[in-house]
């Protein structure tokens, strides 16, 4: 702990000092030796060189970056050395971030399309004014607004900066009264999302960066950190190389280059994590190497329902099944035991192919009280058909070794994007939250978020019912159930599964005829698809703000204007929230001012002041709802109904740009706002530890210095989850599993770093690996074109045998970025019945030479 | 497309060839050749200019050098930054040379066209960065290209993921050279040709 304590005080004296001397934007002009003339409000045009602090566009890792630029475009984007995450380093793709904003066909001038017939290929679109881009989707949403709230909506992102991403969410909550607006963490963290709430009903990481520095043993489920997490594995690295004793177990279904530095790999079959896992807890169990005074103190048994099949048909949620799955029952530690116990071993060897002495060895590592081990885990445990049930079991294990909520003795979800975590988790841009955790299906929920957004009580009742969740969304959009449809920060059109089905090339044409508007910064699949595209700022061409994967809090800021008459998302949404809502009244008054006019004028079609004035004065509103004391109203509710919205409190917007980010909770102590890095866990606040939450909701000296107060009686779950079989299992017909991820060149779907020619020219192409057995088999070799098809749809690719990732016989592995391959087509649109995120890894093929 | 193109190029040959008779006095120049042709003197004496490797190979690797190689113009040579040799595990190209210019080789490693080599001071990787483009680019990953994990001095949360080249399992095919993101002022790692080093 000594050690911890020394570091966080290092830390911070460091992000002080930074603070100090970074001040303003005009100051670290001033710190470049360069005249500080402009600032991050108003970008320098006379040759001079501004610097501003931003954080990286790409993925969850969040590294700060140091943006340089002159004469209104950016000249480079560095790593930040005062960021404490990063320290000055990037990948790759951090490395040439600059280069994304300055792809030859930056889309710079909203687009209509006339005829829906040229819908699904280039072209087809043609130049029109904001003015009338506006008003047709204006008119559209409002069209179908009046007719049929249930044929509209919205699909955001983990990409979408956090203002952006609260203010959709409220024009859609508390404008249109609709909860069909979902985002593309679906795809990614719902699972995980879904884990939390039913394991700590809170939904977050009590670990952080740091856990790294400190554990002694490395488990990663699921996840290839060294491609996915490219700076967060350096740091697990350097740990390693610190530390000889250090080891690391990689469990994975293919090897990867994780597995390549891993001391050892578990490869087990697709699906069968969950039997390895229910077989290490059940060692523990049976031989009494769990920790009992953590068991006694803090957990609570449970088994669910099990038996739920899959998600293959549109009526799934509906049917019986569908509706039971979230169900649980307490049942007694020894139930729990004896529900573990047909996880011998060798059951999980049979089930799995691991052998039986590797899990043991690995159940040994949990045992050993004398070391601390990490759980790192992604997209293997959450794009699962059953990925929050998988989220349970590395839960289960850590929690009866009381291995949770520690300085590097825990278990940690990775998030893939870079706000994840900070919008669409935390400002509640999913069918079924409202900001701050609170779900739309509870009262108190809605009554505190009418508190804070002004709304006449009882106003929110009316989307109690949860929208539709993405999978549902574009299923519905393609039977012709959705007529309009808004998505941002994102590109549907390559990163859903089931393409064949929703990209109209099956039988189903509802995203031919339905409206679709495409905000975008290049033109993309998506948007040609689109019959409106507004075109967008990019990045640092506003100011805007990620929330990463340990609850850091960051500030981009603006460095440049955006290209021709590309405007800020933010002013888009204003604009066609003042047409939709024109006339509209909520309580009396204007419905467009109760909701937006603090910060927008919609006379003048502008905002009340700067980037950062808006940013800030959209922040403090959004604050209010983890600062009850802040709205009277509020604060009485929080008291009520036991909300304990403090729980995870934000500090004042300013704050964030000073430190370079924030892990939340921050809390004010003696008029200084100290940040949480270890959540849940006793200690002093000044060194990163709970105090507060601890001592106002929680209770000191328990079992692990821990206090789980966010749950219900303090008591995380402990909910035993039998191993189910995968959705499809692979036949004569479809031999192999098809599984697809992210390779560390390119960033999701290619948008932008296919636009940067270092990046493209380091990975132009995507490639199937597949193991030179099969290979032999199918009688292709490198280099040989395939054709993959599944039950859902076909596409052609070219084989790899070099083994960049290297498969075991009977599964082939490819990327998901390129869209002239568009894998998507292949793969599956099952998911987990609880987080309904898609199962990406595990689509069953066939392959055939071209 | 391809074919026409290839017969241009054979037809450019076999004029360069005729020029190169006359013109090439130059010392020959360090050029990378197509898998299979070993030292250069022995390629040299084999080589008849024929084009057929440029024919056969299904990525276009293969052009002709240009008259500007004096003695060696004509002479098939692969330019690694812009188009790599890809391994093909049946070496069309060595299966259509008459002459046994380019030898059978066994296996991919055995290529023999030469040995990438990492200019440390260009590298991002060195620099601390998570590139290792060449590595994971190389058809013989693990194995002629790998990763020397090292601390970062000064810096106790990262590491350096440094890509070694070991000379003798690596086939010399450029993908390294084709893939390297850095340009300027050239890539950071380059194919040094058999019998040049």
């Amino acid at each position: 702990m000594e050690l911890t304590r020394r570091k966080f005080v290092k830390t911070t004296a460091v992000a002080l000092a930074s603070a100090a001397a970074a001040g303003t934007m005009a100051t670290m002009a001033g710190c470049a030796g360069e005249p500080a003339k402009g600032g991050a409000q108003a970008p320098a045009g006379q040759g001079d060189v501004t610097r501003t602090v931003g954080v990286c566009r790409f993925c969850g890792c969040g590294c700060g970056v140091i943006v340089e630029a002159r004469d209104g475009r950016l000249v480079s984007v560095t790593g930040d050395p005062e960021n404490g995450s990063n320290r000055g380093l990037n990948c790759v793709k951090g490395y040439y971030l600059a280069s994304a904003l300055y792809g030859d066909d930056r889309l710079t001038t909203p687009l209509v399309r006339d005829d829906k017939a040229t819908k699904g290929a280039p072209g087809g679109l043609r130049e029109a004014t904001w003015d009338e881009a506006l008003d047709l989707v204006a008119s559209k949403l409002r069209e179908t607004w009046k007719a049929d709230k249930s044929r509209l909506a919205f699909w955001g992102s983990g990409q979408q900066p956090i203002v952006e991403g609260y203010c959709t969410a409220k024009f859609w909550k508390a404008g249109l009264l609709s909860n069909n607006i979902d985002p593309n963490a679906r795809l990614c963290m719902a699972s995980a999302v879904v884990g939390f709430m039913n394991v700590f009903q809170t939904d977050e990481p009590a670990g952080c960066y740091a856990d790294i520095d400190e554990a002694d043993v490395f488990v990663t489920w699921g996840a290839n950190m060294a491609e996915a997490h490219p700076m967060l594995y350096s740091r697990l690295t350097a740990r390693k190389l610190a530390d000889d004793r250090v080891r690391h177990y990689d469990l994975t279904t293919l090897r990867t280059r994780t597995s390549a530095s891993a001391d050892k790999v578990l490869m087990f079959k697709p699906g069968a994590d969950i039997a390895i896992a229910n077989a290490i807890a059940s060692y523990l169990v049976e031989n009494n190497l769990y920790d009992k005074a953590f068991v006694a103190d803090h957990l609570q048994f449970k088994q669910g329902t099990e038996n739920i099949g899959n998600a293959f048909e549109d009526g799934y949620d509906a049917s019986e099944t569908g509706q039971s799955v979230d169900a649980v029952t307490s049942i007694t530690f020894e139930e729990y035991a004896a529900r573990l116990a047909p996880y011998t071993l060798e059951y999980a060897e049979e089930v799995s192919g691991v052998p039986a002495a590797d899990i043991q060895e690995l159940a040994e590592v949990f045992a050993d009280k004398s070391r601390k081990v990490l759980s790192l885990w992604t997209m293997g445990v959450n794009q699962h058909n059953r990925g929050t049930w998988m989220n349970h079991c590395i839960y289960n294990i850590h929690l009866l070794t009381g291995r949770y909520a520690r300085p590097g003795d825990g278990a940690f979800s990775l998030t893939g994007q870079p706000t994840a975590c900070g919008t669409a988790r935390e400002v509640g841009t999913f069918s079924h939250r409202l900001p701050a955790d609170l779900l739309v299906a509870q009262e108190p929920h809605r009554r505190y978020t009418e508190a804070i957004w002004s709304l006449p009580e009882g106003y929110l009742d009316a989307i109690a019912k949860p929208g539709f969740h993405t999978v549902k969304m574009f299923r519905e959009l393609s039977k012709g159930n959705i007529d309009f449809l808004w998505s941002a920060h994102n590109n549907w059109a390559v990163s859903l599964p089931n393409l064949t089905r929703f990209l109209g090339r099956g039988d189903k044409r509802g995203v031919i005829d339905a409206f679709i508007c495409v905000s975008e910064v290049y033109p993309t699949l998506s948007t040609q698809y689109a019959d409106v595209v507004l075109p967008a700022a990019m990045w640092v061409e506003r100011e805007g703000q990620f929330g990463n994967g340990e609850r850091r809090t960051a500030v981009f800021e603006k460095a440049v204007d955006p290209p021709g008459d590309a405007r800020w998302d933010l002013w888009m949404l204003m604009e066609v929230a003042k047409r939709v809502l024109a006339g509209e009244q909520i309580g009396g008054k204007d419905a467009f001012d109760v909701l937006f006019g603090a910060w927008y004028d919609p006379e003048a079609g502008a905002f009340r002041g700067t980037d950062r004035e808006v940013s800030r004065a959209i922040w403090e509103e959004y604050r209010t709802f983890s600062n009850p004391a802040l709205n009277e109203a509020a604060a009485a509710i929080n008291e009520s109904a036991g909300l304990k919205m403090e729980a995870k409190q934000l500090a004042p917007y300013d704050l964030y740009i000073d430190n370079h980010g924030l892990t939340w909770p921050v809390r004010e102590v003696d008029g200084e706002w100290l940040p949480t890095l270890w959540r849940f866990c006793d200690g002093p606040q000044a060194d990163g530890f709970d105090e507060q939450g601890v001592e106002r909701y929680g209770e000191h000296d328990r079992a692990g210095g821990v206090s789980f107060y966010k749950s219900a009686g303090k008591r995380p779950s402990v909910v035993f989850r039998p191993w189910e079989p995968p959705a499809e299992i692979p036949d004569d017909e479809y031999p192999f599993y098809l599984c697809t991820g992210r390779l560390l060149e390119h960033w999701h779907t290619g948008s932008m770093t296919r636009r940067i020619a270092e990046l493209d020219r380091a990975l132009p192409e995507a490639l199937l690996d597949v193991n030179p057995a099969d290979c032999e088999r199918l009688g292709v070799k490198d280099g040989d074109r395939v054709r993959v098809t599944s039950r859902y749809g076909s596409c052609d690719i070219t084989v790899s045998t070099t083994g960049r990732t290297a498969p075991p016989e009977g599964i082939v592995f490819a990327p998901f970025f390129a869209e002239e391959t568009l894998i998507n087509l292949v793969v599956q649109d099952v998911y987990c019945p609880l987080s309904k995120e898609p199962d990406y890894k595990k689509t069953t093929v066939s392959i055939e030479k071209i | 497309m391809a074919r026409i193109g290839t017969i241009a190029a054979v037809g450019a040959a076999t004029l360069l060839a005729a020029v190169a008779a006359w013109e090439g006095t130059r010392p020959p120049a360090a050029l990378l050749r197509p898998p299979g042709a070993g030292e250069p003197a022995r390629f040299d004496a084999r080589c008849i200019k024929c084009g057929r490797c440029l024919e056969a190979c299904p990525y276009q690797a293969i052009h002709v050098a240009p008259l500007a190689a004096g003695v060696a113009a004509g002479t098939p040579a692969v330019d690694a930054r812009a188009q790599a040799c890809r391994l093909c595990p049946d070496f069309p190209c060595i299966a259509a040379c008459p002459t046994g210019a380019l030898a059978p080789v066994e296996g991919r490693a055995a290529a023999a066209m030469g040995t990438a080599r990492i200019d440390e001071g260009l590298c991002l990787s060195f620099k601390g960065m998570r590139c290792e483009v060449c590595y994971r680019a190389c058809p013989l990953i693990d194995d002629a290209i790998t990763i020397d994990y090292r601390p970062r001095e000064g810096d106790a949360i990262h590491a350096v993921f440094a890509p070694v080249v070991h000379e003798g399992r690596c086939a010399g095919c450029g993908l390294c050279e084709q893939r390297c993101p850095v340009s300027d002022p050239r890539p950071a790692i380059e194919v040094v040709p058999t019998g040049f080093a």
